[in-house]
Protein backbone atom coordinates (compact mmCIF):
# COMPACT_ATOMS: atom_id res chain seq x y z
CA UNK A 1 0.00 0.00 0.00
CA UNK A 2 0.83 3.74 -0.49
CA UNK A 3 0.44 6.88 1.45
CA UNK A 4 -1.68 9.03 -1.18
CA UNK A 5 -3.50 12.60 -1.32
CA UNK A 6 -7.37 12.44 -2.78
CA UNK A 7 -7.26 15.27 -5.49
CA UNK A 8 -9.89 14.43 -7.80
CA UNK A 9 -12.66 12.68 -8.85
CA UNK A 10 -13.58 10.69 -12.46
CA UNK A 11 -16.69 10.01 -13.59
CA UNK A 12 -17.78 7.88 -16.22
CA UNK A 13 -21.49 6.39 -16.99
CA UNK A 14 -19.84 3.65 -19.00
CA UNK A 15 -18.40 1.30 -17.07
CA UNK A 16 -17.25 -2.46 -17.23
CA UNK A 17 -19.91 -4.29 -15.31
CA UNK A 18 -16.84 -5.86 -13.18
CA UNK A 19 -15.63 -2.43 -12.03
CA UNK A 20 -18.46 -1.57 -9.67
CA UNK A 21 -20.48 1.29 -8.53
CA UNK A 22 -17.76 2.31 -6.25
CA UNK A 23 -16.50 6.02 -6.40
CA UNK A 24 -13.53 6.42 -9.20
CA UNK A 25 -10.76 9.18 -6.96
CA UNK A 26 -7.67 10.55 -8.83
CA UNK A 27 -5.04 9.49 -5.87
CA UNK A 28 -1.63 11.49 -6.15
CA UNK A 29 0.98 9.32 -4.53
CA UNK A 30 2.91 10.67 -1.88
CA UNK A 31 6.79 11.82 -1.55
CA UNK A 32 9.31 12.15 0.67
CA UNK A 33 8.84 14.53 3.22
CA UNK A 34 10.24 17.88 2.96
CA UNK A 35 12.29 19.82 5.58
CA UNK A 36 9.36 20.88 7.45
CA UNK A 37 8.38 17.21 8.05
CA UNK A 38 5.35 17.45 5.60
CA UNK A 39 4.31 14.99 2.67
CA UNK A 40 3.98 16.46 -0.60
CA UNK A 41 2.00 15.05 -3.30
CA UNK A 42 4.20 13.63 -6.31
CA UNK A 43 2.79 13.71 -9.92
CA UNK A 44 2.37 9.93 -10.23
CA UNK A 45 -1.30 9.25 -9.87
CA UNK A 46 -3.65 6.85 -9.62
CA UNK A 47 -7.13 6.10 -9.97
CA UNK A 48 -8.63 3.97 -7.14
CA UNK A 49 -12.10 3.05 -6.21
CA UNK A 50 -13.90 4.11 -2.77
CA UNK A 51 -15.87 2.69 -1.10
CA UNK A 52 -14.95 4.51 2.51
CA UNK A 53 -16.33 7.84 1.45
CA UNK A 54 -12.86 9.39 0.88
CA UNK A 55 -13.05 13.52 -0.23
CA UNK A 56 -10.33 15.52 -1.65
CA UNK A 57 -7.52 16.84 0.27
CA UNK A 58 -7.65 13.88 2.53
CA UNK A 59 -4.73 11.15 3.13
CA UNK A 60 -5.39 8.10 2.26
CA UNK A 61 -3.90 4.26 1.60
CA UNK A 62 -4.17 2.88 -1.65
CA UNK A 63 -3.95 -0.76 -2.18
CA UNK A 64 -2.88 -1.61 -5.37
CA UNK A 65 -2.40 -4.85 -7.20
CA UNK A 66 -4.18 -8.10 -6.93
CA UNK A 67 -5.00 -6.75 -3.51
CA UNK A 68 -7.36 -3.92 -4.18
CA UNK A 69 -9.98 -6.51 -4.66
CA UNK A 70 -9.46 -7.59 -0.89
CA UNK A 71 -10.80 -4.01 -0.03
CA UNK A 72 -14.03 -4.37 -2.16
CA UNK A 73 -15.77 -7.40 -1.83
CA UNK A 74 -14.04 -10.03 0.08
CA UNK A 75 -14.54 -12.96 -0.94
CA UNK A 76 -15.92 -13.31 -3.79
CA UNK A 77 -13.95 -10.65 -5.43
CA UNK A 78 -12.20 -13.06 -8.04
CA UNK A 79 -13.52 -10.65 -11.04
CA UNK A 80 -13.55 -7.34 -10.17
CA UNK A 81 -11.69 -5.36 -12.34
CA UNK A 82 -10.17 -2.99 -10.18
CA UNK A 83 -6.40 -2.44 -9.27
CA UNK A 84 -6.39 0.07 -6.68
CA UNK A 85 -8.66 0.86 -4.42
CA UNK A 86 -8.61 2.82 -0.89
CA UNK A 87 -8.23 0.87 1.94
CA UNK A 88 -7.95 4.05 4.70
CA UNK A 89 -8.33 7.14 5.28
CA UNK A 90 -5.74 8.36 7.20
CA UNK A 91 -6.50 10.73 10.28
CA UNK A 92 -2.54 10.81 11.34
CA UNK A 93 1.10 8.91 10.94
CA UNK A 94 4.81 9.46 12.22
CA UNK A 95 8.03 8.67 11.00
CA UNK A 96 11.29 7.98 13.13
CA UNK A 97 13.36 10.83 13.08
CA UNK A 98 16.91 10.04 12.11
CA UNK B 1 -6.24 2.02 -12.83
CA UNK B 2 -4.81 4.67 -14.24
CA UNK B 3 -6.33 7.37 -16.03
CA UNK B 4 -5.65 8.34 -20.54
CA UNK B 5 -6.78 9.30 -23.22
CA UNK B 6 -7.59 6.78 -26.42
CA UNK B 7 -5.04 7.15 -29.43
CA UNK B 8 -6.05 4.69 -31.68
CA UNK B 9 -6.63 1.00 -32.29
CA UNK B 10 -4.59 -1.85 -33.29
CA UNK B 11 -4.69 -4.78 -35.46
CA UNK B 12 -3.64 -7.74 -35.88
CA UNK B 13 -3.79 -10.80 -38.42
CA UNK B 14 -0.93 -12.84 -36.55
CA UNK B 15 -1.52 -13.07 -33.02
CA UNK B 16 -1.71 -15.59 -29.92
CA UNK B 17 -5.42 -17.49 -30.14
CA UNK B 18 -6.37 -16.25 -27.50
CA UNK B 19 -6.77 -12.75 -28.10
CA UNK B 20 -8.88 -13.67 -31.09
CA UNK B 21 -12.04 -11.64 -31.30
CA UNK B 22 -10.26 -9.32 -29.03
CA UNK B 23 -10.19 -5.48 -29.61
CA UNK B 24 -7.33 -3.78 -29.07
CA UNK B 25 -6.70 -0.30 -28.64
CA UNK B 26 -3.30 2.48 -28.13
CA UNK B 27 -3.98 4.85 -24.86
CA UNK B 28 -1.57 7.86 -23.74
CA UNK B 29 -1.46 7.37 -20.13
CA UNK B 30 -2.35 11.05 -18.47
CA UNK B 31 -0.39 9.74 -15.33
CA UNK B 32 1.66 6.80 -14.81
CA UNK B 33 2.01 5.44 -10.63
CA UNK B 34 4.57 2.68 -11.82
CA UNK B 35 7.82 3.95 -12.67
CA UNK B 36 8.48 0.11 -14.28
CA UNK B 37 5.76 1.44 -17.34
CA UNK B 38 7.01 4.72 -18.07
CA UNK B 39 6.44 4.94 -21.83
CA UNK B 40 3.85 6.77 -23.58
CA UNK B 41 1.71 4.43 -24.92
CA UNK B 42 -0.32 0.91 -23.84
CA UNK B 43 -2.22 -1.35 -25.68
CA UNK B 44 -5.07 -2.32 -23.71
CA UNK B 45 -8.40 -4.70 -24.71
CA UNK B 46 -11.42 -2.70 -25.19
CA UNK B 47 -14.87 -4.13 -24.70
CA UNK B 48 -16.39 -0.97 -24.37
CA UNK B 49 -15.81 0.15 -28.28
CA UNK B 50 -14.37 3.23 -27.31
CA UNK B 51 -12.91 5.85 -30.02
CA UNK B 52 -10.35 7.99 -30.22
CA UNK B 53 -9.94 10.69 -28.20
CA UNK B 54 -12.29 9.44 -25.27
CA UNK B 55 -10.65 9.60 -21.83
CA UNK B 56 -10.94 6.47 -20.28
CA UNK B 57 -9.81 4.69 -16.75
CA UNK B 58 -7.63 1.70 -17.73
CA UNK B 59 -7.26 -1.41 -15.36
CA UNK B 60 -3.70 -2.50 -15.47
CA UNK B 61 -1.65 -6.13 -14.44
CA UNK B 62 -3.38 -9.31 -13.24
CA UNK B 63 -7.08 -7.65 -12.22
CA UNK B 64 -7.18 -7.13 -15.98
CA UNK B 65 -7.56 -10.05 -17.69
CA UNK B 66 -10.14 -11.56 -14.85
CA UNK B 67 -12.66 -9.18 -16.38
CA UNK B 68 -12.56 -12.27 -19.63
CA UNK B 69 -13.46 -14.72 -17.34
CA UNK B 70 -10.12 -16.52 -17.44
CA UNK B 71 -6.66 -16.23 -15.88
CA UNK B 72 -4.75 -17.38 -18.86
CA UNK B 73 -5.28 -14.65 -21.53
CA UNK B 74 -1.97 -12.92 -22.03
CA UNK B 75 -3.28 -9.54 -21.47
CA UNK B 76 -2.70 -7.24 -18.49
CA UNK B 77 -4.29 -4.03 -19.64
CA UNK B 78 -8.40 -3.47 -20.21
CA UNK B 79 -10.39 -0.13 -20.59
CA UNK B 80 -12.23 -0.44 -17.39
CA UNK B 81 -14.63 2.79 -17.93
CA UNK B 82 -14.90 5.68 -20.20
CA UNK B 83 -14.40 8.86 -18.72
CA UNK B 84 -17.80 11.37 -18.78
CA UNK B 85 -16.22 14.12 -16.41
CA UNK B 86 -13.66 15.04 -13.89
CA UNK B 87 -13.12 17.09 -10.88
CA UNK B 88 -10.06 18.57 -9.78
CA UNK B 89 -9.31 19.59 -6.14
CA UNK B 90 -8.18 23.52 -5.92
CA UNK B 91 -4.73 24.67 -6.93
CA UNK B 92 -3.34 24.15 -3.16
CA UNK B 93 -4.80 20.90 -2.50
CA UNK B 94 -2.99 19.38 -5.94
CA UNK B 95 -0.06 20.78 -5.33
Amino acid sequence: MILGSVIGQVWGAQRSAQLGPEKMLLVAVLGAPGADGERVASGRVVVALDDLGARIGETVTVTWGSGARAVLKAPENRKVLADAAIARIVDGSSAGEE
Amino acid sequence: MILGTVVGTLWATKKNPWLEDLKLVIVRPTYWYDPDHNVDHLVAVDQLDTRAGQQVVVCVGLPGRWRLGDDRYPVEATVAAIVDRIEMGSAAEVQ
